[in-house]
């Protein structure tokens, strides 16, 4: 075919079909209920897409690597770039989950940050999270080098370690929240519930957390210690390293990059704790402080969630979710960031 | 090659596929979840022609009635020709967010349950004015907007108080009309309390003030006792000074004695760290006398067995008499204002409440209390029987903890009681964390 013809007939149909995408949201904005708006919408997508495709162009290949990414951009702006401008956007009203009737400017981010419950959550979740952090890495590290070892049955020991994870966090909540209130009890006779002190049903909490959590970061560290080269061991054996020199020396430089995605994952997890948390305590119990008793372990993703869900203060926790958002980003690639530093390159 | 172009051929088509599966579902909820309620609001003049393939949708809020609504649904479709499509859904707030999800999908069902004043605030502008129907006069508890409107059908009345196994009264020689004031209640327990082993009961009452998940049986219904027993006609001065951030001291401190009482005599572990199951289970299985809880509990009763009569005291914590339970409607079904058979939504509200069919669902097959005088359909469950004497001899005070404050209990007070209950606080420590938690509404 003319190389002319083929320009002019992809033009034309990138021109009717941006026409047709055009006509379909004006019908749909205008309230039409037209059955075939929806087709002119997908058949001008298509059409767009087409001519773009067969357009003759020096940058054929740009545009073919742009159509090709356009399914993944397209998700992902609809499901979370477009959410998140939104949720900005709301954080400045006065949004209830249906309309917002005037814009309050900063006003929601200074109530949060003057509201006690909202600050408590906040340190406490920095506290479980850098106990968890630590616990998971740990316990998940030991676990590791357990199952890379010579001990009999180790393929049993992954298996097991990992199924906990499987196991949906608030079916497990439910579990362990009947074990620490009626298998514990009863076990230690005459105590009572650890879900009833402020520090221990946090400490409860991650232990769940742990237990739960440390069988797949198990898995990360597993295959990192796998891919340790055998020759490097075998120098090191011959230059009279002993076990614990070859593993502080040898091993754990060599998997840094390893402990670099396992600690931003269990950052991550922790500070996005709400599963557990939820079905474990839901807050409770309360603790008396500065004469108010609070929701002793209500961590932030909860707190944000009966922000919008039960007080209908929709606008208020948006505004939580995006300082949220803000922080964690701060904080995840500061020690992505760091850790980076310390990884050798093979 | 010839590989490589047909993988690609067939990948390319997966995605048009998928594309089109994708936006096409965008069209097919307006034609297939069935509600006419339709995306846009504006447009009604597309109203639905052929007539007799009329259906509207309830988003009921009460998961245990869920059967015998739609039993009472399908007769209706026999009887008028309206599909009526019942949607239940369970677990407290999330209603709200689910219902605030379909309006933005435009997938509004045609009626839907509001919990009290919060909703009312978010929904107002959506809800059909019901103030014309017929059942509007035959009834004390319909939702009345603050402008004089009535917006909710009330399709229940609940109630609670001490609910008593009177098997164990009787034995103990202690009768439950006596119970109305808290020297009562005092003398009674310590008699209970005394006579364990004889009665085979490991403590008087059967609490649960865990903040987690029981907050709403102690800072929703116990509380309303401080806010509601003892007023004349409904009178909500003390709701009012409440939502202004103050608190009747001498009451709160009288209200804080009762509460020490239940909680003194209470199953300890039940009490601090039990669920709901926990709670019924201890009563049930009569190994307390009382429990707090009202008669939305019939329904479990028969997986328990139970054989004991039973019946329901006041929640009395003052010294004078206040012989009255805590009775009132626990939500309403509203009309939304947007649907395209807003007629079709009166008509099935006003069946169900003046016909007999529809008061037999409600209070027979539902196990409820009809909220309409001229019922004659009396209850068959045995806590529904005792509520009734209650409402009709007109013994009841208003559930006005349902006007305070979107998740003011969960978050606020009920670490509270929680507090009180483990024994952190003193009745004055008591007083005091309750006063400052309501000073935070202080405008």
């Amino acid at each position: 075919m003319d190389v002319k013809v083929k320009k002019v007939l992809s033009l034309a149909a990138i021109i009717l079909g941006i026409a047709g995408v055009i006509l379909a949201l004006i019908m749909d904005f205008s309230g039409s209920e037209n059955p075939l708006r929806g087709a002119i919408l997908v058949i001008g997508g298509l059409m767009v897409l087409a001519g773009f495709y067969f357009l003759p162009s020096k940058n054929h290949k740009k545009i073919i690597n742009v159509l090709f990414l356009f399914p993944l951009l397209l998700a992902f702006t609809v499901t979370v770039i477009i959410p998140f401008i939104f949720g900005v956007f709301y954080s400045l009203t006065d949004w209830n989950g249906i309309k917002f009737e005037n814009f309050v400017g900063l006003q929601n981010y200074i109530t949060m940050f003057t509201s006690n419950d909202y600050m408590y959550s906040v340190v406490i979740t920095f506290i479980f999270s850098a106990i968890n952090i630590v616990l998971v890495n740990v316990i998940a590290f030991s676990l590791a080098l357990l199952c890379t070892s010579k001990i009999k049955g180790k393929n049993y020991y992954r298996a097991a370690f990992f199924v906990p994870n499987l196991i949906g966090g608030i079916v497990l909540g439910y579990v362990w929240q009947f074990i620490f209130n009626k298998v514990l009890t009863v076990l230690i006779p005459g105590s009572v519930s650890m879900l009833t002190d402020p520090n221990l049903a946090l400490l409860a909490i991650i232990i769940v957390s742990s237990w739960q959590y440390s069988g797949y970061i198990m898995m990360i560290y597993v295959t990192g210690l796998q891919g340790v080269p055998k020759d490097v061991l075998e120098a090191s054996a011959v230059d009279g390293a002993d076990r614990l020199t070859t593993l502080f020396r040898i091993k754990m430089p060599l998997i840094a990059n390893t402990f670099t995605i396992c600690i931003f994952l269990t950052l991550i997890n922790s500070f996005k704790q709400f599963d557990l948390n939820f079905a474990i305590t839901n807050g409770a119990p309360s603790r008396i402080l500065n004469g108010v008793s609070i929701l002793s372990t209500e961590l932030l993703a909860l707190n944000i969630y009966k922000t919008a869900i039960s007080k209908n203060q929709y606008a208020l926790g948006q505004t939580k979710a995006v300082v949220f958002f803000i922080v964690l980003a701060i904080i995840s690639l500061t020690q992505v960031a760091i850790s980076k530093k310390r990884e050798v390159e093979m | 090659m010839k590989l490589k172009k047909f993988v690609s051929a067939l990948l390319i088509t997966a995605m048009t596929g998928a594309l089109l599966v994708g936006c096409g579902s965008n069209n097919s909820t307006n034609t297939n979840t069935g509600t006419d309620s339709g995306t846009t609001t504006e447009n009604k003049t597309t109203e639905n022609t052929s007539k007799g393939n009329v259906s509207i949708r309830l988003l009921n809020g009460k998961i245990e009635i869920d059967a015998p609504l739609k039993a009472y649904a399908e007769a209706y479709k026999q009887k008028t020709g309206v599909e009526v499509v019942i949607e239940s859904l369970g677990g407290g707030a999330d209603i709200a967010a689910t219902l605030k999800g379909y309006l933005a999908a435009g997938n509004m069902p045609d009626m839907f349950v509001i919990g009290g004043e919060g909703d009312y605030n978010v929904w107002k502008d959506y809800m059909e004015d019901l103030s014309n129907e017929s059942w509007v006069s035959d009834t004390d508890v319909a939702y009345v907007s603050p402008e004089g409107k009535v917006v909710g059908f009330p399709y229940a009345v609940e109630g609670y108080g001490l609910t008593y196994n009177k098997d164990l009264l009787d034995k103990a020689g202690i009768d439950p009309a006596t119970l109305t004031n808290i020297n009562a209640y005092k003398a009674a327990f310590e008699k209970l309390d005394s006579m364990k082993d004889e009665l085979g009961i490991t403590a008087v009452v059967s609490m649960a003030a865990e903040a987690g998940q029981m907050w709403w049986s102690v800072a929703n219904h116990n509380f309303g006792s401080y806010l509601a027993t003892g007023v004349e006609n409904g009178d909500s001065k003390y709701i009012d000074m409440l939502k202004k951030g103050e608190i009747d001291r001498d009451r709160m401190t009288q209200y804080a004695k009762f509460l020490k009482l239940l909680f003194d005599y209470s199953d300890k572990n039940t009490l601090i760290s039990g669920t709901y199951d926990d709670q019924l289970a201890l009563w049930a299985q009569g190994k307390t006398v009382f429990i707090h809880q009202g008669n939305w509990i019939d329904p479990s009763l028969p997986s328990y067995n139970v054989t004991f009569g039973m019946g329901i005291a006041p929640s009395a914590f003052m010294e004078q008499d206040t012989d009255g339970i805590l009775a009132d409607a626990p939500s309403w079904w509203a009309v939304y204002n947007g649907g395209k058979n807003i007629q079709a939504c009166k008509d099935f509200l006003t069946s169900l409440a003046t016909t007999e069919e529809g008061a037999k669902c409600l209070v027979q097959d539902c196990g409820m209390i009809s909220s309409f005088k001229s019922t004659t359909v009396q209850p068959t469950a045995p806590l529904a029987t005792d509520l009734m004497k209650w409402v009709q001899a007109g013994k009841t005070y208003p559930w006005h903890w349902a006007k305070m404050p979107d998740g003011f209990a969960m978050n606020n007070l009920g670490p509270v009681f929680e507090s009180f209950a483990k024994g952190d606080v003193d009745i004055e420590g008591f007083v005091d964390l309750m006063a400052n938690a309501i000073a935070t509404l202080k405008q």
